[in-house]
């Protein structure tokens, strides 16, 4: 695949407001506890050179999932045509291996204990046309959307590792 | 939107994006995005894909007034979601957690449907179902039945943050007779006095666009209003390269967009003002032709600020003294520098020194309404204001005297917003009697309880009191006091009042119909002065005719305005610089019309306040607890204690029944330096007991790397549950989590003595619970 849809992340712009998260939790009308998006305030550094980062971080719709290579019952795909990461509910029986293996911590679990995480949003808006909610409501504009090819996608992964690492 | 567009700005975003990855993410260019959500026909046709309907109105979630525009969108009659209005003004599309999470507040199991009457003790929380009318019938007799004994002064309201209903609860006190306006002297006007009484203005807003050096001090632009556009004016200047100076306690995310952060001890900010004074007067670092043509008294700061070397601040504040000269340096050497001064520093016993000397900062350096400096008074437009709800003309002198608990000085009353007493003085008179009891209080949209210091007073002289009306949206920690219980509709189940802020007017409209026997604290108001006889001055009644009444200037009515769905823009006036000659001869809001600056020039030495009897020039004082003020405190309770004012989830003391915001913030959270919490064995996440001399708090630490070591935080207004996540109430006093059981009411020490801000700063001692 050479083009697919993804997120990008300026940290430098984002201000840690939290609309993205509840953006997402309203327009899909998440269960309580699950979070498909999630805002993290990252610490490096000692009082008083102490300094912050910024992520906002949810499946990351990776070029590579892991998630889709452990999966032990074939439940999750990537879309060859978008690039979209999608899971089978029904196939998935709960037992958390996709979990312990993203580098993002992106899949949550519910009440019905099955695997669920962000689809970009791809029922519900024209992706072609529109962005997804999380993208619209950001005041800074820190988190955005587009087609990229997957040398650009890649590196969006590694430096939103390179975030959560620091 | 057509494809093409949408087309170019990923075009632009991914030019961004590319510099940021391959320049290095050091070097990133960030440049000003269009934004994209929705416009009404984008709203439109989302809302008809999932069978839905959509309506422009206000959202309602946070305050004061100038409120965000959004597209509410319902499904068989149910207000589902929420997406920022891309029309506005205001928010230009963008939208917070707050506003998101809406619906969720207007569907809480804590909606209060019917009014209330209250049968058991006060403090039980027995109550009786009563219709609306026969509310409002009680409280026109209890008021009427009082007013007669004690005059009308013997009624007080409480303030909420500034909100558009403010002006006629003001115009409910003036048309009964009293001047007891109770607003929290905490809040903005603490910042407009001592700024107009300085510099002949207020709010006198960075020139963000063009700053070279930007000093936030003790404001938070996130938390507050995050889509308004304070945030994105941050980013947009660091963009460009802006310096950006961040001075406050703790590291908060506008901390983390700065270049430098001054973690100042809380309630110190004076101290540091002072200091940064004396260096800028003794390195000479000031303008002199505008010190020489546009301040009084200069000469006599030359001597007075002798007293703050940076090293006697040092001791105060926890800053080095060199970063102390440093930051002096930068900012009056910069050519266009800014100080974006926030609500922070009116939360000391010295709120109005440390508002006047930076007041005094920004003049002598020669940043007053230059390009890049700070505005005397914001950009404005060609709107024209909408008549006034406010009964300002039926001030007299006898009704400034008849004040119970001024909020600023009777020589200066009324202020800007009308004559006011304090809201924590409301309370004391009720216990004192001095100079005489108030008798009733009407509470709308606050909890005095937890969001005013010495709580333990405030339950005190609730249960003393004669008459409570507690007019909210949900349960409050009030409410078991009250007398009565008046519910009322969120924004989202009324069509008024409009709006209007900056260059836009919007009517509201109604989302869905309301969820029982209640009306709009507007309503409430209306119906209440019919009652009470008042019905001339209460549109008899109707909002319709009060909306169409100030929209005269507009020469339209309400059913005109609401044939506009977004509202109608105005042209902004092109900005003014070095207005000083209107600025400083501008006529004061005393009776008298004295001007605020009586030399006409800024006011360096305060003749106004030495000829009421208070300092002429800004001095320091101690908050009542401190390392440097107590010291032989510190051994038991070595760490010093403040709190936020707000949070980026909830709205001061309310939203916590929010389960999507709640999430995100579930428990009351110590921020504890890592090293302070292992010396005491504590770990993230642990129950902590935090005891000062007055109360103790339980709650959870947070080992926090950005806050002093000497210095503990917690957010304020804790108490309420969230049913649907399955918290229950904190305790309102010792042991639940409400920060304002911890502080000082001494009346000599915790409250600056000319606007009535108070303490919060105390010395506390933390332990595992």
């Amino acid at each position: 695949m050479s083009t697919q849809y993804g997120f990008y992340f300026i940290k430098e712009k984002c201000i840690q407001c939290f609309g993205c998260e509840v953006a997402c939790k309203s327009w899909r009308e998440a269960e309580l506890g699950v979070r498909w998006r999630r805002v993290h305030n990252i610490w490096y550094g000692r009082f008083p050179n102490v300094k912050t980062a910024s992520a906002s971080i949810s499946c990351m719709h990776c070029v590579d999932p892991v998630c889709v290579k452990v999966c032990p019952v074939g439940a999750i795909k990537k879309r060859a045509e978008d690039g979209i990461v999608v899971v089978d509910r029904s196939k998935c029986t709960g037992c958390k291996t996709c979990l312990k293996e993203c580098p993002f911590s992106a899949p949550q679990f519910g009440e019905d204990g099955r695997m669920q995480k962000c689809d970009m949003c791809m029922n519900e808006v024209d992706l072609s046309n529109e962005f997804p909610p999380c993208i619209e409501t950001c005041p800074t504009k820190a988190l955005q959307f587009t087609k990229m090819d997957t040398k650009e996608k890649i590196t969006i992964e590694q430096e939103i590792q390179k975030l959560i690492a620091l | 939107m057509s494809m093409e567009k949408k087309k170019n700005q990923w075009l632009l975003d991914r030019r961004t994006f590319l510099k940021a990855t391959g320049a290095g993410i050091a070097g990133v260019a960030m440049g000003t995005f269009p934004f994209e959500s929705f416009t009404l026909d984008e709203a439109m046709a989302a809302a008809a894909k999932g069978g839905e309907t959509v309506m422009p109105t206000f959202c309602g979630m946070c305050g004061p007034a100038a409120n965000c525009g959004i597209y509410a969108f319902t499904k068989n009659g149910r207000f589902t979601k929420v997406a920022g209005m891309k029309e506005s003004s205001v928010n230009n599309g963008s939208l917070c957690p707050k506003g998101h999470a809406a619906p969720q507040w207007v569907y809480s199991p804590e909606r209060l449907k019917y009014p209330l009457k209250r049968v058991g003790e006060k403090g039980e929380g027995k109550f009786q179902k009563i219709t609306w009318n026969e509310a409002i019938e009680i409280i026109a007799d209890t008021l009427k039945r009082q007013k007669e004994k004690y005059g009308p002064e013997s009624l007080g309201t409480l303030s909420p943050a500034r909100r558009t209903y403010s002006e006629y609860v003001y115009r409910f006190l003036i048309a009964h007779g009293s001047p007891n306006y109770g607003h929290s002297g905490i809040c903005a006007m603490q910042r407009s006095f001592g700024l107009h009484y300085t510099v002949g203005a207020w709010p006198i807003p960075v020139d963000y666009g063009k700053s070279d050096v930007i000093l936030i001090w003790g404001r938070q632009p996130i938390y507050s209003g995050p889509a308004m556009g304070d945030a994105r004016a941050i980013v947009n200047a660091k963009g460009r390269g802006a310096k950006i100076i961040a001075i406050k306690p703790t590291v908060e995310p506008d901390v983390g967009l700065a270049d430098m952060w001054v973690p100042v001890r809380p309630g110190t900010d004076t101290a540091l003002a002072l200091a940064m004074l004396n260096v800028v007067v003794n390195e000479n670092l000031i303008d002199n032709e505008f010190v020489e043509k546009w301040c009084y008294g200069y000469d006599q700061l030359k001597d007075h600020v002798q007293k703050y070397p940076p090293t006697w601040a040092e001791k105060i504040t926890g800053i080095p003294s060199e970063q102390i000269t440093e930051i002096a340096r930068i900012y009056a050497m910069a050519k266009r520098a800014g100080i974006d001064f926030g609500n922070g520093v009116e939360h000391t016993p010295s709120s109005n020194d440390v508002i006047r000397a930076v007041g005094i900062l920004i003049a002598i350096t020669g940043h007053l309404d230059r390009p890049g400096g700070n505005f005397l008074g914001p950009p404005i437009s060609k709107m024209p204001r909408p008549k006034s709800v406010h009964l300002r003309e039926r001030y007299t002198q006898e009704w400034v005297d008849k004040l119970v608990y001024p909020e600023f000085p009777k020589p200066f009353q009324p202020f800007v917003e009308g004559t006011s007493s304090a809201y924590y003085g409301l309370f004391d008179s009720v216990l004192t009697e001095k100079p005489y009891p108030i008798r009733s209080i009407i509470a709308p949209g606050s909890q005095s309880i937890v969001s005013t210091r010495g709580s333990k007073r405030v339950v005190e002289a609730l249960k003393k009191l004669e008459f409570y009306v507690v007019v909210d949206v949900t349960r409050t920690a009030d409410m078991d006091y009250a007398d009565i219980v008046i519910p009322t509709a969120t924004p989202y189940e009324i069509d008024h009042p409009f709006e209007c802020g900056g260059n836009w007017i919007m009517a509201r409209n109604r989302v869905i119909q309301p969820l029982g026997d209640y009306k709009s604290i507007f309503e409430f108001l209306c119906d209440l002065g019919v009652k009470m006889g008042y019905g001339s001055d209460f549109w008899n009644g109707s909002m319709v005719d009060s909306m169409n009444d100030q929209l005269k200037p507009f020469g339209i009515n309400i059913d005109d305005l609401r044939k506009y769905p977004t509202g109608i823009k105005y042209e902004m006036v092109p900005i003014q610089y070095e207005k000083y000659e209107t600025v400083f001869k501008r006529k004061s809001s005393q009776l008298s019309g004295a001007p605020f600056l009586p030399q006409g020039k800024v006011a360096i030495y305060n003749t106004s306040f030495k000829e009421a009897g208070f300092n002429p020039l800004p001095e320091w004082k101690e908050p009542p607890e401190s390392i440097t003020g107590t010291p032989e405190l510190t051994k038991k309770y070595p760490l010093i204690l403040s709190d936020y004012h707000t949070s980026s989830v909830y709205t001061a003391s309310w939203q916590r029944n929010v389960p999507y915001l709640r999430e995100i913030l579930p428990y009351p959270m110590l921020h504890i330096h890592p090293d302070t919490a292992s010396e005491r064995g504590i770990k993230n996440g642990d129950w902590v007991r935090v005891e000062s001399p007055y109360g103790w708090m339980k709650v959870k630490a947070e080992i926090y790397p950005g806050t002093r070591p000497d210095t503990v935080m917690i957010l304020h207004g804790w108490w309420q549950g969230c049913k649907e996540l399955g918290f229950e109430d904190y305790p309102l006093l010792d042991g639940g989590a409400n920060v304002n059981v911890m502080y000082s009411v001494d009346p000599e020490k915790a409250f600056d003595p000319i606007v009535t801000a108070m303490a919060s700063q105390t010395l506390v001692q933390v332990t595992k619970a």
